[in-house]
């Protein structure tokens, strides 16, 4: 158990990235004495905060699927490892240390022995055993069973031949065995997502009901009283819990159905972290000004504007013409100014994308995709020699997309972008799942589609998205070189290696442009006044654990 | 009086039916585009005997009829089916966000009341005076602001502008925490929803008070000595209440209906914001659910209101029968 | 729910409001007041010259669709395009507050927003102006045929008026464009004239009870005149003046509805600008740059407000309300 927010860690790690400012911060820890702050720097304990999120459809770990849901679970329960919130770096949790075989098919996790759920009751393997079965059972039709399609035994028990994950073995209490299907280097990162955390048995068997409305988990945080629907979760902070202790009681999870009404509420004072909606950005800089590193938030530092592990991309149908030529496609990723996207849609916040790597995750290279930059003249030219010079004869197209005010924004200057090489685009909106049944059936021409990574891995991105057996390659791109080299890169278990050929691939792809990267996502958040060294992670995960809430206890 | 209010009940079944015909077949693949086994399951791959078995449990292999009748016998039965996003029955999911829904139409009726009230007599009283002018202009004003707009101007001006100011302000945010139910967070989503309504409250005690008023027993009474404010208390207005008061319980029907937008606003979570959300997420069974609920709701609060006014004046019950 | 009285839709009904309550009872005949010798129409004009705010609802009115229909013209030019950005210049020209250059400022993707007001004005009076054009085709064939053929067919069309009535106005058109599918006008059109058809049959309907029995339609009808000709020649005029008043009415309650879809993503398609959607791009700017929602919003008040006086005026002209 080793949620590990040492500030001396800090100094350390971010001190060549960083400015001085975080060492000031991170030393203010430690020295009460000096300090940036206004109140001095001693920590203090105490008090409830409050966060913002929208409104989920789960906070149970068999279920939820977005953000806001995998939150909440991420407080209430702890998986087999973790990741540094703001290094994205894996480190123990559950799991004290693990191994693979040769070829990272056969993974072996012991246990700590330390960590017990709410109920006091202490965590085994078997309860990893029970809730990865609960989440692939197709009864239970969970979203997120793909996360665990690489154990053994996945798709036999998605069909509902078998009843248990043939793959996953409770060896004793503290030992847990997994072997996959194909050899997997990067699973030892897959086990770190939220969801794939242990669930006591006996609580679901009691009142499966009750569970999914207050889950009963094993981390820092319990869930203190039902779920109260469209109001909040609450949790407050787990007596028995054998990790590092949180400063502050407990979180009020408070939910939004908009960004807009949680702002006008952390203006007025009521909400201590938020997400900024967008066009206020620049405001909130001046008022609340900058973390420097764009993910801790500090009083008089509170804006937080770090990269996180996405990419804003848009589709085009490799299958159909005219964007089967990759001369088109790579006239198309020429032709957009991605810079002013990111000035006039995100307010500067994000960065246009020059691969489909985001960096910060490892085996980011920058510019590693030739096409993916703004060069109106080069995108004539790959026009031209696709046949189609100054846009002559080129098809009307047809601009798919889910109705979001964002989403609305980028399009029409795509829109206009595309105009300017003599292509005309018509807008297809759609409501999200009718979108999406679009892009399953290959029933558009350019769509758009942002990944995220649930962990800090390369193959997130490349396999999912670029590989033809992949679910998710809504491009349908079909390069069985490319696919060779990502099969040969998952089977590596040096993990030097193994990113090397990811590298590989990437540079691959890019020159066949199959999708067109826009920009590099990056969180716009803001924190209260009162709240120190709190962390919003590249991954989109807050760090409940070291933040402190400043003259909270006397309330 | 029972045969009248028995009467009135029969006369509602065929409406009610109807809309459940409506409301069903919007939600049927013949009118929704898309694979109703996709929109039940999700995103995610299924195997064949899965999919069967949704087909099956769903009876989507049988003809459209039965389809209906099985929905009906159900929705009788207090059953809307389970939502597919969120995998639990409709009606929990409804009954949570109802309260807030009732809470929020009740408050507005309120507002309505005495706000409707007190600007239709003094329009009244002094008719065709400058103050008469300002509630006409008002009321035709109050019916034509989209209540959206309404909705973010007042957020803006009494939730943060006054704030900043240093004046007093109205809390615009703080609809999910503990003390949800406090005074001060209904009056800027009550005054939204009740915009409209107030308009027409005004209008009609106005055109009530003033036709009671030009009736002879009041000159009568005026003649008798009684002064004006005399006049206008003990007799006009008792008198011009009865359908100013029907014409509100009726509006509370419509205001438990007219929530969606105000909600939105708010960020209230009732039955409307609950359905657009679903609209979103094309979760019909939320949807055509909440629909039903919503229209029921209307329909009893309506029917309620005919039976109480048919009770307090005899000549309606006497019409429908002749009729 | 049986026999409501006539009901804008989306606006309450004074159900038992003593002047209100028709009941069922057909709306008052103009044609009693025929052949006074003036004439109605000039009666009624003069009438409603004298009503200085429906006369300024008339003037606003005209105004906006002098503005809407010539937009082609000059806007562009002068304004600027209401949709074309040039991204290499989009950036600088973003959010720019209210100046000479832009009368009422410009909106986050560089377009001006005064451009994009007069082309939303042509979006919202198209709305208005076809979705009450399909609510009274429907609404009087269907009140046609109740009245005429009587019997069951009178039963059905009612009592199916009376279940689209039973619905929330907002509610269900934001369902049924939700069901349709958003983003597509034909879907705003379709959904709003549905859900309005069943004020326009009820007074057709009445309307057309109120005069079948007269004798000079008895008169036509033996003189061998064909049950079309009678509706239009004879039926028709008499029914005109509460149909104006509440078709006039109703363009403004679609106004309102399609700035609603629009605001919830669901009506006129981005990026052609509407008022509805301008609004919605405008809620995350309330405090950096509150022009972007002032003027949308007050285009749909005025304008809504025009058709609103602009009804009473004509139903005070027209005498379509009794004045006992």
């Amino acid at each position: 158990m080793v949620r590990t927010r040492k500030p001396a860690l800090y100094g350390i790690i971010p001190a060549l990235l960083l400015t001085g400012v975080l060492l000031a911060m991170t030393a203010c820890g430690q020295e009460p004495t000096t300090s940036t702050t206004a109140a001095g720097g001693e920590i203090q304990k105490g008090g409830t905060l409050v966060y913002q999120i929208g409104n989920p459809s789960f906070i149970e770990p068999t279920q939820a699927f977005e953000s806001e849901g995998i939150e909440i679970v991420q407080a209430v329960f702890d998986s087999l490892v973790q990741f540094d919130y703001l290094t994205n770096e894996l480190a123990p949790d559950v799991a004290a240390s693990w191994e693979a075989n040769e070829d990272a098919s056969v993974w072996t996790f012991h246990l700590s022995g330390e960590s017990t759920f709410h109920n006091g009751r202490k965590v085994t393997a078997a309860d990893f055993k029970y809730a990865w079965e609960r989440i692939c059972d197709p009864v239970n039709k969970s979203n997120i069973s793909y996360h665990l399609s690489a154990v053994k035994g996945f798709d036999e028990m998605g069909e509902g031949a078998a009843t248990e994950l043939s793959g996953v073995k409770a060896i004793d209490d503290e030992t847990l065995e997994v072997t996959l299907s194909y050899g997997y280097g990067d699973f030892e990162y897959v086990v770190g997502h939220p969801c794939l955390c242990p669930i006591p048995k006996e609580e679901v068997e009691k009142d499966a009901a009750a569970f999914a409305l207050k889950p009963i988990g094993n981390g820092p945080f319990m869930v203190s009283e039902p779920w109260a629907a469209s109001r909040y979760v609450r949790v407050v902070k787990y007596p028995d819990y054998k990790g590092t202790q949180p400063n502050i009681d407990g979180v009020e999870f408070k939910i939004f159905e908009d960004v807009e009404t949680a702002y006008l509420g952390f203006q007025a004072g009521s909400i201590d972290s938020t997400q900024i909606p967008p066009g206020n950005v620049n405001a909130a800089k001046t008022a609340y000004g900058v973390s420097p590193d764009g993910y801790t938030s500090n009083p008089g530092a509170q804006v937080q504007l770090g990269p996180e592990l996405a990419i804003y991309y848009m589709l085009l149908n490799n299958e159909a013409e005219p964007f089967d030529d990759p001369d088109v496609r790579r006239a198309v990723s020429l032709a957009i100014n991605r810079q002013a996207i990111c000035d006039i849609v995100h307010e500067g916040v994000r960065k246009p994308a020059d691969s489909f790597i985001p960096p910060g995750v490892a085996g980011y290279v920058p510019e590693a995709w030739a096409y993916s930059k703004y060069d109106v003249e080069a995108a004539k030219e790959h026009l031209a020699k696709a046949g189609y010079p100054d846009g002559a004869g080129f098809p009307i197209i047809k601009l798919s997309f889910n109705s979001g005010p964002g989403h609305e924004d980028i399009m029409t200057l795509v829109q206009a972008d595309l105009k300017a090489i003599g292509v005309t685009a018509e807008f297809d909106v759609s409501d999200a799942p009718t979108y999406w049944d679009k892009v399953q059936n290959g029933n558009y021409q350019i769509g758009r589609s942002g990944w995220g990574a649930d962990y800090p891995i390369i193959d997130s991105f490349v396999y999912s998205n670029l590989a033809s057996t992949s679910a998710d390659n809504f491009a349908n791109y079909n390069n069985p070189a490319l696919d060779e080299v990502i099969t040969a890169a998952r089977q590596i278990k040096a993990t030097d290696e193994r990113i090397k050929k990811y590298e590989e691939a990437v540079a691959m792809a890019g020159e066949d442009c199959p999708v067109v990267p826009i920009t590099f996502y990056a969180h716009s958040r803001v924190g209260s006044a009162r709240l120190h060294d709190f962390v919003h992670g590249g991954l989109g995960m807050s760090d409940f654990v070291s933040c402190w809430l400043e003259g909270a206890a006397a309330q | 009086m029972l045969a009248y209010i028995a009467r009135r009940v029969v006369q509602m079944i065929p409406v009610f039916i109807g809309i459940t015909v409506i409301l069903f077949l919007i939600r049927s693949p013949a009118i929704v585009p898309g694979d109703p086994v996709r929109m039940i399951v999700g995103e995610r791959a299924i195997s064949q005997a899965l999919y069967d078995q949704v087909v099956k449990e769903n009876a989507l292999d049988k003809p459209l009829y039965y389809q209906y009748g099985r929905y009906l016998t159900r929705l009788v039965q207090g059953d809307l089916g389970d939502s597919y996003q969120l995998k639990r029955p409709v009606t929990h999911i409804l009954f949570e966000k109802l309260p807030n829904t009732l809470k929020l139409a009740l408050v507005a009726l309120l507002i309505e009341t005495v706000i409707g009230l007190a600007a239709g007599i003094l329009s009244a009283v002094k008719k065709y005076s400058f103050w008469d002018m300002l509630v006409t202009l008002s009321t035709a004003i109050l019916v034509s602001v989209p209540v959206f707009w309404l909705g973010m101007g007042l957020q803006v001006l009494f939730g943060v502008k006054f704030k900043q100011w240093g004046l007093p302000y109205l809390p615009v945010y703080d609809m999910t925490s503990r003390d949800f139910s406090t005074v001060v967070h209904f009056i800027m989503p009550g005054f939204t929803l009740a915009s409209a309504s107030m308009a027409y409250a005004a209008r009609i005690t106005r055109s009530q008070l003033l036709e009671v008023m030009g009736q002879d027993y009041m000159r009568t009474a005026a003649a008798k000595g009684l002064s004006r404010r005399d006049v206008i208390w003990k007799h006009g207005m008792k008198n011009a209440m009865i359908p100013v008061v029907t014409f509100l319980g009726m509006d509370l029907g419509a205001m438990v209906g007219g929530t969606i937008l105000t909600e939105m606003v708010f960020n209230w979570p009732g039955v409307g914001l609950e359905i657009y959300n679903a609209i979103q997420l094309r979760d019909w069974p939320i949807v055509t659910g909440g629909v039903i609920v919503i229209v029921f709701m209307v329909m009893i609060i309506n029917l309620i209101v005919d039976i109480s006014y048919a009770f307090l004046d005899p000549r309606i019950r006497y019409t429908k029968a002749v009729k | 729910m049986a026999e409501a009285p006539e009901q804008i839709p989306g606006e309450r009904s004074a159900r038992g409001a003593g002047t209100d309550s028709s009941m069922g009872r057909p709306p008052l005949s103009i044609a009693e007041s025929v052949g006074k010798g003036r004439t109605l129409r000039g009666d009624a004009w003069r009438r409603l010259r004298k009503n200085r705010l429906a006369v300024a609802g008339l003037v606003w009115v005209a105004i906006m669709v002098l503005l809407a229909v010539s937009a082609d013209l000059w806007v562009p030019r002068y304004l600027g395009d209401p949709v074309d950005i040039d991204t290499t210049q989009a950036a600088s020209q973003s959010l720019q507050p209210p100046s000479w250059d832009h009368l009422l400022g410009t909106d986050r993707m560089s377009r001006d927003i005064a451009s994009r007001i007069i082309y939303g004005a042509r979006a919202s009076l198209l709305v208005g102006a076809v979705a009450v054009g399909i609510m009274l085709v429907i609404g009087l064939v269907m009140g046609a045929v109740a009245a005429y053929y009587g019997g069951i067919w009178d039963s059905i069309i009612m009592r199916a008026a009376d279940i689209f009535l039973a619905f929330p106005y907002v509610l269900f058109a934001i369902v049924l464009v939700g069901v349709m599918g958003g983003g597509s006008p034909t879907n705003v059109f379709l959904a709003i004239g549905l859900l309005g058809w069943p004020g326009i049959a009820r007074i057709f309907r009445g309307s057309v009870l109120a005069v079948r029995e007269n004798e000079y339609v008895d008169a036509a009808r033996a003189m061998g005149a064909s049950t079309p000709r009678i509706l239009f020649r004879h039926i028709m005029p008499n029914a005109i003046a509460p149909l104006v008043v509440y078709a006039t009415m109703s363009i403004g309650v679609a106004i309102l509805a399609e700035a609603a879809l629009s605001f919830l993503g669901m009506g006129v398609q981005p990026p052609a600008p509407s008022w509805g959607g301008m609004l919605s791009e405008a809620r995350g700017y309330l405090f950096t740059a509150p022009w972007l929602m002032v003027y949308p919003g007050i285009g749909i008040l005025t304008t809504v407000l025009a058709f609103v006086l602009l009804g009473d005026g004509l139903r005070d002209a027209l005498d379509v309300r009794k004045k006992e």
